[in-house]
This record gives C-alpha cells, sequence and structure tokens, in this order.
C-alpha cells in the first residue's frame, strides 16, 4: 500500500498533499509499505447511505499501520475489537477491505 | 472586540413541516427577527443552508429572502459549510460590518430535511465528507466517524455508553422546557440505552434527528445590548484517517483558542454555552476542546451534572441539536438565539445573571468550526 511520508518531520498519511500539513515546509515523499496493522478503533454501521445500505451492518475500522505513524480508514469483512490485527484482503471500489490476521 | 452587536432574533418552532416550503420558513424567522430589531434598513443578507439544491432543488436562497421581505436590490449570498453553515453566514456579516461596507446585515439559516428519505437524506449528509477518498469508499458515515471516536474514547478513558446517554438525557430534559424544540417527550436513562443502535456505541438518542426548521438574526454596527465580543472560524481535517489524534476536533480547539484570545477572556469566563451536540460523543469531546473541561475527562463533568442548567458550565440550554433538532443550515444561528435570550434573561431555561455565553458551530467530519463569543452589556 503506498503512503506519504514527510521528508521533514514525522508526519504520514495515506493521501497526498501540495506539503506537509504537520511541519508546513515538508514535502510528502511515496512509500510502500506493508498493509499490516493493528485496529485502532472502529464502528458497526447498521444504518447506512443508500449506496452502502445493501452492506450494512458492515464494520468500518481505523488501523495503526505497523510500518509506519499513518493510520487508514478500511471495511473490515468480519466484526474486530481495537488491538485485533489485520490486513488488506482485497481492494473494492476504491476501498481497502481488511481481514483478521 | 467587533463593536457589532445583535438587534433583532427570530426562529420557527423545528420539527416536521410538510406543508411549509424552504422559502416560507425562512420569511418567518426573517421576519420575527426584523420586527426585533424594530425594523431596521438593511444592507446585506447571508443564508446558511447545506441541501437546499441538493434535496430541495432550491438556490438563491438569498434574493428571494431580499424579495420576499421587499429588502431592495442589496446584495446576498447563500454560505455553505456543511452542518456550519449557520455559524459561517454570521461570520460573514460581521465581516461585512467590520470592513465597513454594511451597517446593518440580515442573517438567515434554514433547512428542510423531512420530506426525505432517512437513506436518501444521509447520502445528502455525505457531501461533506471528501468523497475522493478510499475513506467514504470504506462505507464511512457522519455517525460513523463518531462511534470510531466513542469507541476509542471508551478504550482511553473510564468512560461508558452510559455517560454519551447521560449527554443525551440532560439535552432532551433542557427541550422539555423549550417550547421551540423538536423533541418534547421525556424519555429515561433505559430508554436511551435501550434504542436501537445506528454506528456502535452510538445509538438512536445519541444522534440528532432530521428537522426543518429556521433561524434569523439581524446584526448592526449601532451599539445595543447585546455585543459579539469575538468571531472566530477554523479548519480541520477532513478525513477521519488523517486525524493526528483521533479524539481531537482541531478545528473546535483553533476557533476556540482564537475566539477567547480576540475576547480577552478564557474557558472560566464563560456563563452559559450553546455547544455543536450533532452526537452526543461530538458534545464530550467539544467541551474538553474549548477548555471547560481536561481532555479525556468532559465524562466526569457529564457524571457530575457540571453541564446541566443546574452545574456551574450549562451546555445547551436550548436542547441542543439532539433534542432542540439541527435544520442544518439554521442550527449555528439558532444557536445565537438562544444565547441572546439567556443574555436578555428570556430564555427557556434561563441560567442567572448570565452575561458571557458561548456558541461552537461544527461542519463536516471537523472540517469547520466557528465559535462567537457574546457579552450583556
Amino acid at each position: 500500500m503506498n503512503i506519504y511520508q514527510c521528508d521533514q518531520c514525522e508526519y504520514a498519511s495515506v493521501s497526498n498533499k501540495y506539503r506537509c500539513p504537520s511541519c508546513g515546509t515538508g514535502k510528502l515523499q511515496e512509500q510502500d509499505i506493508s498493509t499490516k496493522g493493528t485496529v485502532y478503533s472502529y464502528t458497526d454501521i447498521h444504518i447506512a447511505p443508500a449506496e452502502f445500505a445493501h452492506l450494512a451492518p458492515y464494520t468500518v475500522a481505523l488501523i495503526q499501520l505497523d510500518a509506519s505513524k499513518a493510520k487508514v480508514t478500511v471495511r473490515m469483512d468480519a466484526v474486530v475489537e481495537i488491538g485485533d490485527t489485520a490486513e488488506l484482503h482485497h481492494i473494492e471500489d476504491g476501498a481497502y477491505i481488511y481481514r483478521k490476521c | 472586540m467587533t463593536n457589532v452587536y445583535i438587534e433583532g432574533i427570530g426562529m420557527t418552532k423545528f420539527g416536521k413541516f410538510i406543508d411549509k416550503s424552504m422559502k416560507q420558513l425562512l420569511v418567518e424567522a426573517s421576519i420575527e427577527a426584523l420586527e426585533d430589531a424594530g425594523n431596521p434598513k438593511v444592507d446585506a443578507v447571508f443564508v446558511g443552508n447545506f441541501m437546499g439544491g441538493s434535496i430541495g432543488n432550491q438556490e438563491i436562497l438569498g434574493a428571494l429572502v431580499a424579495n420576499e421581505l421587499g429588502l431592495g436590490y442589496i446584495p446576498t449570498a447563500k454560505v455553505e459549510g456543511a452542518c456550519a453553515s449557520g455559524g459561517i453566514a454570521l461570520r460573514q456579516g460581521i465581516m461585512g460590518i467590520v470592513s465597513g461596507e454594511y451597517d446593518t446585515v440580515l442573517i438567515a439559516g434554514v433547512e428542510k430535511m423531512k420530506h426525505a428519505s432517512t437513506a436518501d437524506v444521509t447520502q445528502a449528509i455525505n457531501a461533506a465528507m471528501d468523497n475522493d477518498s478510499n475513506e467514504k469508499q470504506a462505507g464511512l458515515t457522519f455517525p460513523g466517524f463518531f462511534g470510531v471516536l466513542a469507541n476509542r474514547y471508551f478504550h482511553e478513558t473510564d468512560a461508558t455508553k452510559e455517560h454519551l446517554a447521560m449527554i443525551a438525557l440532560k439535552n432532551r430534559e433542557h427541550a422539555l422546557h423549550n417550547p421551540l424544540a423538536q423533541f418534547q417527550k421525556p424519555t429515561t436513562m433505559e430508554e436511551i440505552m435501550q434504542a436501537r443502535i445506528i454506528t456502535s456505541p452510538l445509538g438512536l438518542f445519541d444522534c440528532s434527528p432530521t428537522t426543518d426548521g429556521a433561524a434569523a438574526l439581524v446584526i448592526s454596527r449601532k451599539k445595543g445590548a447585546i455585543h459579539i465580543r469575538s468571531s472566530a472560524q477554523s479548519s480541520g481535517p477532513t478525513q477521519m484517517q488523517d486525524a493526528d489524534d483521533l479524539l481531537s476536533l482541531p478545528a473546535v480547539r483553533e476557533s476556540g483558542r482564537l475566539a477567547y484570545e480576540k475576547a480577552g477572556v478564557g474557558p472560566e469566563d464563560i456563563d452559559v454555552v450553546e455547544i455543536h451536540d450533532c452526537f452526543s460523543m461530538t458534545e464530550m469531546l467539544a467541551i474538553e476542546e474549548l477548555g471547560f473541561f481536561n481532555k479525556r475527562e468532559g465524562w466526569l463533568a457529564v457524571e457530575q451534572g457540571r453541564t446541566k442548567v443546574t452545574g456551574d458550565k450549562p451546555v445547551n440550554t436550548s436542547g441542543g441539536l439532539l433534542s432542540r433538532g439541527h435544520p442544518i443550515g439554521a442550527t449555528g444561528v439558532a444557536q445565537i438565539y438562544q444565547l441572546v435570550r439567556q443574555l436578555r434573561g428570556t430564555a427557556p431555561n434561563q441560567i442567572e445573571k448570565a452575561r458571557l455565553a458561548l456558541a461552537q458551530n461544527l461542519g463536516g467530519t471537523g472540517s469547520y468550526s466557528t465559535v462567537h463569543i457574546l457579552e450583556r452589556l
């Protein structure tokens, strides 16, 4: 998975930015890192917008990546708890679909 | 110090008004504010609104107000900042007076949501997320965002779902005394705790409702009884995955810091507060970010009843978004309506001798925040 790491400070994000929003001077550099991480928090979505209603209930989790300071928002293929380890299973319509490991 | 004063206020009842158009609601609140101000000449109009175009097929709200009220061919605009549309509209009016361009400005806010299905409204609200992102594609929603925050808050503190329920119950109890509030039916901790889950751990009572309604203000450079001591606005991350500290809302924190600095007061000086409780969890974080309580200790203040109308830092004496209702574009203006009534001494849930009042209005998942500090002269 690609993440963007500031060349001046510790800031990292899964989305690129013109300049580092943390230090204000650094440029973000693309890095390809492991998708493995830990569930930082999550929610089970029972009431969904029209375009996701057919999936409900489904679980969205914020994953703290092991190899970066960056976090990534994913959809889980099962219910989770904070602290569970997980990794990318596949990408679907631009969404990272994660599975516990 | 802005040297801008609030001369008049108006507000419709909040609720479900299928037979009233958005224009009718806007005009009703605006006329009340103009009459309250003594019908001054108006130099400009700013209207806060979020989804009039997407689910109501109605834009040009500024010009509609000017024409319906016969204000003349004055400059007008609609202001969009998601749920902070009303607060930003007020700020634009203040800036217009501070710049010297206008003497008197009409601010209004409106939303009409009850005619649409929950799925369609949820979809329209999702326009206030970064839709070109993996986060949106994962299926995150607004209540989902605050559900993720709540689970983390429970993990890092001793707070539980009961503390969120206490916030929802408090705001409902406040709304029972506010005849303009959407929800006037009493509830219990048990009912709140057992309500159906929307986005775990948030249940139905933890989420603000869809609402029809409007509110309006007349502001002026002419010295009056209610001074807008400061106006501040900030932005924050537009995606949850970009949050540096998940349990912080930087836009709220920064807009609060700026507002205190400009007003020359601190959180300890504020007598009464209207906070953007789109979810019970949002109120929990905002009371911390605005400096009323320590970080990750807001739940203790809630447990001790300190944010009730009877507490030392009364929050959402109107009933808040949770129980007064949340017609998105009107909310930021309705907060000011309640605080002006507090400072005039005529509010539901009146706080004795209130002199300084603070309103905080949030847009998106922490994307926009405005803070206004009002003072009774």
